[in-house]
């Protein structure tokens, strides 16, 4: 088995923390992982990206081209990540538009940059991580919602047990566990495969 | 090992957990980007166990203070990024003559790419320069491993060793099998021997020859490590570090019929192995993260023993010479050089008709940084001065960004102060200098130069953000929370000294405005701009719910908050009004004062809540 899940955002949204727990979780049901992170200056607000191996891995980077499914915090970043992507790759982005500060270029609104996504991209998944978050309280639990999206929408269940990933929350998020918990189980939502 | 489990590990933190399963007593660093987190580990961890971790001043001293405990014969260990390390030359040249008592691992993270530095230098070079074996270790449990092997051979040899990381070692997670901390091992006293220790050229000359001797000694013994040999035909790759990953991936998974040697040490190479392996060789392909540091010794290896067999790599532009490999990059350069498809090409790209805009790293919101470049800039404006930005290294320097534009250079920690006065003079004291620097680099590198500055009577502007931690790194600790940075300007004897807060925005004009009267008049003046970084005031002081908003009716679209103070979770609207995202918010205060419509307004108890990040 070997899964390639290539994550983009900006700086400050999670992506560590979901890559933590994602492959904390896996290691625990028995697979190797290879998450390559990126720190320092870049974290400020810009652009970021993660990726997380699973499986039968030896190297960090995910080659272009050889994501399984891209997940983007962000909907911009998605049009980023798309040089990671082939035609079968599944795309799971977040329904939120963070404008890039102290640009000239006009920005299409977010509704004409879903369709542009839908358009190109076969399977596409839009999810409202944002709005769940807030319902919870707070912005910052967006990741494990998304978190949950790819969960569901990706089957992993039949990788890793769901109280797996429960555990590894637990393990590695410092506050409000519950609260991460209650999004990664709102993010289950979006897709079918619930295990 | 019953007490071993496997855990999800950073690379970083398998490289401090190596050094305490091997007993390391003393170690050092400062914070730098891909290498920051070995040292915090150490700090956090390793101090319940009776480690002695400290953030040193800079690279230098953190240097200094490892080797000197192995000088005494302590285990050690220093971190650094790769151009720490220059600053950390001095010491280290000297290091490989006087040799260790106990053992000594220099820890270089390197950044190709440069994700966060200003060049990608190759410092296994260092250990050619310096006569020190490096270990490049390629994922984060071999990072664990040879930071222990590191430590047996630097004690086995007395002499220091290198252990170079990249970016893709120290920040990729991966399963580390991690095993209890060894007791740490301290000196029982210092035993005297100026004859080794202390370098006078009589006692340096006859260490000179004991080094070239110790040279072959470790060039041998290097043939005893687990190097790595996957067999697999006639085709021989050598790797060293993390391109020995890619390179086994591109023989498992995309066609690649090749035998692969990764080296545990890249410099010196292990001769007696290398030759073995090229013995049953048609072709050698070298890869390799950086410089053609293998590929060099492996072509003069192989003239001298009068062996002709075609080595390919970077001398080829086989692989990228700028920039990270990638398997991408790897299996372009292996495909040429064995002449194989490279499957990579042949997946169908997915096009899509639009571009977004670049997103470069930005202040956070509330950075009191952005506060001080916007009152510079009025400030400056208002008395009619054209300054020379000379900028340095922290999060500050995203002030080289719009709306800003004040970081005109930019080369080094602690180049503001020495790089302006050197356009001051360059230019026989036709410019206005203003140096930017921060505190945590004021105290690394700006503390001579300052000197210097008073000594030789260079008029300058001198402002110190001094925003309390080492933030863009992580938010470390630095002298600024012990020692006062203005009353070391003052002792230093600079002309005009004061220190004001930047989320007060019209003194802190005043006091700039103050301070370029002394600089026109020939004198050397230093503003410092305190006020704790946002990320880290946030964090700290969890709880208080304190942010603006704006009053849409009050608001006349001006465009001055969001044009020049720029913080993120300040948005213009379709209508060019001001939004505040109550979310990013951290309600600094400071786009309030400047609105000149009065039309942006706090929620909560704004006056508690600037008080208390003032603690920081
Ligand atoms: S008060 Fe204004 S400048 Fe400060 S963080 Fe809030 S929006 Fe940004
Ligand atoms: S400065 Fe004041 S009036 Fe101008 S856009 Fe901002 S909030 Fe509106």
């Amino acid at each position: 088995m070997r899964l390639n899940i290539y994550l983009a955002g900006v700086g400050g949204q999670g992506l560590i923390t979901f890559a933590t727990v994602l492959g904390d979780a896996a290691l625990r049901t028995g697979y190797k992982v290879l998450i390559a992170e990126t720190h320092g200056l870049s974290q400020r607000g810009g652009s970021v990206d993660v990726h997380v191996r699973i499986g039968d891995v030896d190297a960090p980077l995910i080659p272009r081209g050889g994501a399984d499914v891209i997940v983007a915090f962000e909907i911009l970043e998605a049009f980023r990540a798309v040089s990671y992507a082939n035609e079968d790759t599944v795309f799971i982005v977040n329904r939120r538009l963070i404008r890039p500060p102290a640009t000239r270029q006009r920005i299409p609104r977010i509704e004409e940059l879903e369709g542009i996504l839908r358009n190109s991209i076969k399977n596409m998944h839009f999810i409202n991580a944002y709005e769940d978050a807030v319902k919870l309280g707070n912005a910052i639990y967006e990741n494990m919602v998304m978190l949950g999206a790819l969960y569901s929408i990706m089957n992993l269940g039949q990788y890793i047990p769901r109280s797996i990933i429960e555990e590894a929350i637990k393990a590695n998020v410092r506050r409000d566990v519950d609260k991460n918990i209650k999004a990664f189980a709102l993010g289950l939502k979006y897709g079918s495969g619930t295990a | 090992m019953s007490d071993c489990t496997v855990r999800l590990m950073l690379g970083n933190h398998a490289i401090a957990h190596g050094a305490l399963e091997a007993g390391v007593a003393v170690a050092t660093g400062y914070p730098g980007t891909p290498s920051s987190e070995i040292i915090e580990y150490l700090i956090d961890y390793g101090r319940e166990f009776g480690v002695y971790a400290e953030w040193s001043s800079n690279e230098k001293v953190a240097f200094e203070i490892a080797y000197g405990a192995a000088l005494a014969g302590a285990r050690s260990i220093t971190a650094m990024k790769h151009v720490g390390l220059n600053v950390a030359m001095d010491p280290l040249m000297s290091s490989a003559y006087t040799g260790v008592r106990g053992g000594f691992v220099i820890v270089t993270a390197d950044d190709p790419n440069m994700w966060s530095s200003q060049n990608e230098q190759d410092n296994r070079w260092v250990g050619l320069h310096a006569y020190i074996p490096v270990f490049e270790p390629y994922d984060p449990q071999s990072a664990k491993d040879f930071v222990k092997m590191a430590i047996e051979f630097s004690e086995k040899h007395s002499h220091p060793v290198i252990l170079r990381s990249v970016t893709r070692v120290s920040h990729v997670r991966g399963p580390v099998t991690v095993c209890q901390p060894a007791k740490p091992r301290y000196a029982e006293g210092y035993v005297k021997d100026p004859k080794r220790h202390a370098l006078i050229p009589a006692n340096a000359r006859a260490l000179k020859e004991e080094l070239i001797k110790r040279w072959g000694i470790i060039e041998r013994s290097v043939d005893e490590l687990p190097h790595m040999y996957v067999e697999g035909g006639r085709n021989l790759i050598i790797t060293s570090g993390v391109a020995f990953t890619y390179t086994l991936e591109a023989v498992k998974n995309y066609g690649v019929r090749a035998s692969i040697l990764n080296v545990v040490t890249p410099v010196p190479l292990p001769r007696k192995t290398i030759l073995n392996a090229v013995s049953n060789a048609d072709r050698v392909v070298v890869v390799e993260e950086g410089d053609p540091v293998v590929e060099q010794q492996l072509k003069a290896l192989l003239y001298d023993e009068g062996i002709r067999v075609p080595v390919l790599g970077k001398a080829e532009n086989l692989f990228n010479r700028v920039g990270e490999l990638t398997i991408n990059s790897v299996m372009d350069g292996l495909s040429k050089a064995l002449n194989i498809v490279n499957p990579l090409l042949s997946k169908n790209p997915v096009k899509i008709d639009y571009t977004p805009p670049p997103r470069p790293p930005v202040f956070c919101p509330g950075c009191p940084h952005a506060a001080s470049f916007y009152e510079l800039k009025i400030s400056t404006a208002k008395a009619g001065v054209k300054p020379i930005f000379s900028g340095d290294i922290g999060c500050y320097s995203l002030g080289i960004n719009n709306p800003f534009n004040e970081q005109d250079l930019l080369t080094n920690m602690g180049s503001s102060l020495g790089l302006g006065m050197g356009i001051y003079h360059g230019t026989h004291g036709g410019e206005f200098v203003v140096a930017i620097i921060g505190d945590s680099t004021f105290f690394h590198a700006g503390l001579p130069a300052l000197v210097n500055a008073v000594y030789n009577k260079t008029p300058m502007l001198v402002v110190v953000l001094d925003n309390r931690v080492t933030a863009m790194t992580g938010g470390q600790p630095n002298p600024t929370s012990k020692v006062d940075i203005g009353s070391v300007a003052k002792a230093l004897g600079a002309d005009y000294v004061s220190t004001v807060d930047p989320f007060d925005v019209k003194k802190a004009q005043e006091v700039i405005s103050e301070a370029i009267n002394v600089v026109r008049r020939g004198g050397v003046a230093v503003v410092v701009m305190k006020r704790g970084c946002a990320l880290e005031a946030t964090r700290l002081f969890r709880g208080y719910v304190v942010r603006y908003y704006v009053d849409e009716n009050a608001c006349k679209a001006c465009g001055i908050c969001y044009n020049l103070i720029a913080c993120p979770a300040l948005i213009p609207l379709e209508n060019r009004k001001a939004w505040i995202d109550p979310y990013m918010c951290v309600g600094c205060s400071v786009c309030a004062q400047v609105c000149p419509y009065n039309a942006i307004r706090p929620e909560g108890n704004v006056k508690e809540w600037l008080s208390k990040w003032a603690e920081m």
